[in-house]
């Protein structure tokens, strides 16, 4: 049944293009991208248990990579830019997490906050170097080289740049796949579920611990590239630790315990987002209180409502 | 060489003395218990054995090397492993999974992040196998947690086993065990043991009838010393040492549930 | 440099709100900074109200911690909520909080709106001093007396009243206390009070030096969480000092490079988890 559902969506997500209007299209846009960057948390908090306030910073970083590239650098290409976000965040997360992997719960939470609303502070006060308040803007990219120069904004969003994203989507959920169901998922797993016995049995709690923080910073700025095409613009917002929060807030909308949970959560919470704020002003009131009845009454999400399975998966 | 050699062990916490002058050589083919009332260092002593905590002065030697501050998984690729007291697993994985944990590990397959683990018959092979020795076999699906407690602590153990170590250091294997699941479980670790090619087995444990029936050797510690270090018969024999270890006196036969 | 210590006087009565809740009840409430914001916004709205029915200037002080005060009324349903997941993953406790302070700004934003609210200059009656060269107000050495006292009536509550050693058995040992016929729900309730009081308190205070912006919670809690980890997790002199040196620092900044203000507490507070992660006076454990 789960095979069925999931095929249609894939279905769905696929023709939407041919039968969508384009403003909902325009939508799926930002959830491919948070999927992207969810995958890639899930690994850390889903998978190894350890939550970050501050992923957001990588999302940021991934957006102001395309915004230097491609306004600074005149560097248009997307794969060139996903490679240099991806490069950016490795190079970021690498002292970054060998510093907070060495603490777990609150303060690995606290840390990440801290460095989150660090960046921020970065972007926000260094206007001659970041844009200031008013971020940078990000360019049209070239997808595979092609300019699609003849299409509009929309049609290149809701066309080409609807199925580069999606593909981009695809390609990460495998690779994402892979690494969940290899040994070293188990590992980052018996990591999550006792790190104390997982010493005992010889894994290097610490240096998975690292690893999956610098993955998930790379699936962070991917995400984070994708998503400041369409708006075009890089700001600073981005990194501001409640997008943090609401990157959370996706997971566990989604269900963290379910591999698919973070798609399913960025779809969501969009979809949410666009017809909660299209109802009312006050968003934040509705969506905190989605958000509290999540966690108090249904922590394994929607994916953990629909699947009666009692334990978890990957 | 020995396997394990401790030399001259000297652990102080301020100024209170945990062990002093503790010296003990274990040899492949041997089974140690270590028995002594509460207080008297044995978890003091296991700890410092497997590295956990670095002597005030002296050393432990491992196959030559210094434990010291080794860390359990430098230690489990030298060859020792160590099981708690308190049973310990990975509540939401399951039997194989927690069993393919020390397995991946030990070959080194922890950094593999593209590999598919499913498809690793070698591995899945050895935790089928590792499981059928501690009687689990056909638990292979079910979450850690969901286990009764004896099978929790079989699992814990065997996990410590699928180490393949050399030298195993279980602290207190039979606890919060009931009696008439002591023997089978001691029946089940010495057997997977000889299996698994483990040469050296020591433990600590307060039963006193698992230490007699299953060790060749039996140190006895008090209050930080090494009180006897004898074969079960001499230490059976010696009526005082049992007094002060046990608080009472123990007659051979006397009490055994079987 | 006074300006850094009433800023922390202010702090120091967030973070021991903080503290005293995470003490006893170890969750780490991120919807103190709303708290903080609410009772400012009340302040002004307090204070403007009653100065226009008659109040006489001098007063309004006390219509502000009157304000700060009337809203720990809000502690108890809040704690209700909390209660829920108590004994769950502080994973869950930090996202419910991280909830309440979504809807705790949208509350704001309903009541007050988004523009910034400010209670002018009423606090210049109390007049200014001249203290080594700067102008100081009266009124902030008033509120750094304020936050002295509390600071003292706290460590008197806690040590010298029942409740004080009840709150504090509790902290130590939460089962030990429940044993011996505490009722937990009674206490937790009252604790949680206490540190929204703090904080609403705290932020009706500070309003006469800032103005009341939609903002402002949220910056709070990332000043109040550096406070708290200098100071270390679950202890009130750890406040004090944390608070202490998170505000001279800030003004410090402020007066010699006034870009990096906000980026200088988040380089010590990065720099106090990784030096001495239990903080200076930690008793908790991590």
């Amino acid at each position: 049944m789960a095979r069925t559902a999931g095929g249609l969506a894939a279905l769905a997500v696929l023709a939407a293009p041919w039968v969508a209007p384009p403003y909902h299209l325009t939508l799926l846009l930002p959830a491919f991208a948070y999927g992207i960057v969810l995958l890639g948390l899930n690994l850390l908090f889903g998978t190894t248990g350890l939550l970050s306030f501050g992923h957001a910073l990588f999302v940021a970083l991934g957006a102001y990579t395309a915004a230097a590239l491609t306004t600074g650098l005149g560097v248009l290409h997307l794969e060139a830019i996903l490679a240099a976000a991806a490069g950016a965040a490795a190079l970021v997360a690498v002292p970054l997490g060998l510093l907070c992997v060495r603490y777990v719960k609150i303060y690995f939470g606290m840390l990440t906050l801290a460095f989150g609303m660090l960046f921020y502070s970065f972007l926000y006060k260094f206007y001659t170097l970041t844009g200031g308040d008013e971020g940078i803007r990000v360019l049209r990219p070239l997808l595979l080289g092609r300019a699609f120069g003849d299409l509009g904004k929309v049609e290149f969003l809701i066309g080409p740049f609807y199925y580069y994203a999606l593909a981009l989507l695809a390609v990460a959920t495998l690779v994402m796949w892979r690494v969940v169901r290899s040994p070293f998922g188990l590992c980052l797993r018996a990591i999550r579920e006792n790190p104390d016995k997982a010493a005992a049995v010889g894994v290097s709690v610490r240096r998975y611990r690292f690893y999956a923080f610098v993955i998930a910073a790379v699936f962070g700025a991917v995400g984070g590239a994708l998503l400041a095409v369409p708006t075009g613009l890089a700001d600073p917002l981005l990194a501001y630790w409640t997008h943090s929060g609401n990157l959370v807030f996706m997971l566990l909308l989604g269900g963290f315990d379910h591999f698919l949970g973070p798609l399913v959560g960025a779809l969501v919470f969009i979809l949410l987002q666009d017809t909660v704020m299209s109802l009312t002003a006050y968003w934040r009131f509705v969506f905190g209180a989605i958000l509290a009845v999540v966690v108090i009454f249904f922590p394994r999400g929607l994916l953990g409502l629909l699947d009666p399975r009692a334990g978890r998966s990957a | 060489m020995s396997l394990l050699q401790a030399r001259d062990v000297r652990m102080f916490y301020g100024t209170f003395c945990a062990l002093d002058g503790v010296s003990l050589s274990i040899e492949a083919g041997q089974f140690v218990s270590i028995i002594g009332p509460n207080g008297a260092g044995k978890t003091t002593l296991v700890n410092v054995l497997t590295g956990l905590l670095a002597p005030t002065s002296g050393s432990v030697r491992f196959k030559g090397v210094d434990v010291a501050g080794l860390g359990p998984g430098r230690l489990a690729r030298l060859g020792m492993a160590r099981s708690f007291q308190l049973v310990s697993v990975f509540p939401a994985l399951t039997v194989g999974e927690t069993l393919a944990v020390p397995i991946v590990s030990r070959r080194r397959h922890g950094a593999r992040l593209f590999a598919a683990l499913a498809g690793d018959r070698a591995t899945w092979d050895e935790v089928a196998e590792t499981a059928a020795l501690f009687g689990l076999a056909d638990k292979l699906a079910r979450p850690a947690r969901t286990l009764p407690q004896g099978d929790k602590k079989l699992l814990d153990v065997a996990s410590a086993f699928a180490l393949r170590p050399e030298v195993i250091l279980m602290d207190e294997p039979t606890s919060g065990v009931s009696t008439s699941d002591k023997h089978a479980i001691m029946e089940t670790l010495v057997g997977a043991a000889a299996r698994m090619g483990i040469q050296a087995i020591i433990q600590v444990e307060h039963d006193m009838d698992i230490v007699f029936g299953y060790s060749d050797r039996i140190v006895a510690l008090h209050q930080g010393r090494v009180l006897a270090d004898a074969t079960p018969d001499a230490v059976r024999a010696d009526e005082r040492l049992i007094d002060t270890v046990v608080g009472r006196s123990y007659s051979s036969g006397a009490g055994r549930p079987w | 440099m006074l300006g850094g210590t009433f800023h922390a006087a202010v702090l120091f009565l967030v973070a021991a709100g903080l503290q005293l809740v995470f003490g006893v009840q170890r969750i780490l409430n991120l919807a103190c900074g709303s708290f903080y914001a609410l009772g400012a916004y009340l302040g002004v709205s307090a204070v403007t109200w009653a100065l226009g029915a008659g109040l006489p200037a001098p007063l309004f002080v006390v219509v502000l911690i009157a304000a700060g005060l009337a809203l720990a009324a809000i502690g108890p349903p809040v704690e209700r909520i909390l209660r829920t997941i108590y004994d769950r993953d502080e994973s869950f406790q930090l996202l419910l909080t991280f909830a309440l302070v979504l809807m705790f700004e949208d509350v704001i934003r309903f009541v007050w709106g988004t523009a910034p609210h400010q209670l002018g200059s009423v606090y210049l009656v109390y007049g200014q001093l001249r203290i080594g060269g700067s102008t100081v107000p009266v009124y902030n050495l008033v509120v750094i007396a304020a936050g002295g006292s509390i600071a003292l009536g706290m460590g008197w509550l806690l040590t010298r009243t029942r409740f004080g050693r009840i709150v504090r058995a509790t902290a130590e040992n939460r089962e030990m206390s429940e044993a011996l016929g505490v009722d937990m729900t009674r206490v937790y309730r009252r604790v949680f009070t206490l540190g929204v009081a703090l904080g609403t308190v705290g932020g009706a205070l500070v309003i006469p030096a800032t103005a009341a912006t939609s903002e402002m919670g949220i910056e709070l809690i990332v000043e109040a969480f550096a406070v708290v980890v200098i100071g270390g997790l679950g202890s009130m002199r750890g406040a004090a000092a944390g608070a202490l040196i998170v505000g001279l620092l800030k003004a410090g900044a402020i007066a010699v490079w006034p870009e990096v203000e906000m980026l200088a507490v988040y380089v010590v507070v990065i720099a106090v988890l990784v030096l001495r992660p239990a903080g200076l006076f930690a008793r908790a454990a991590a």
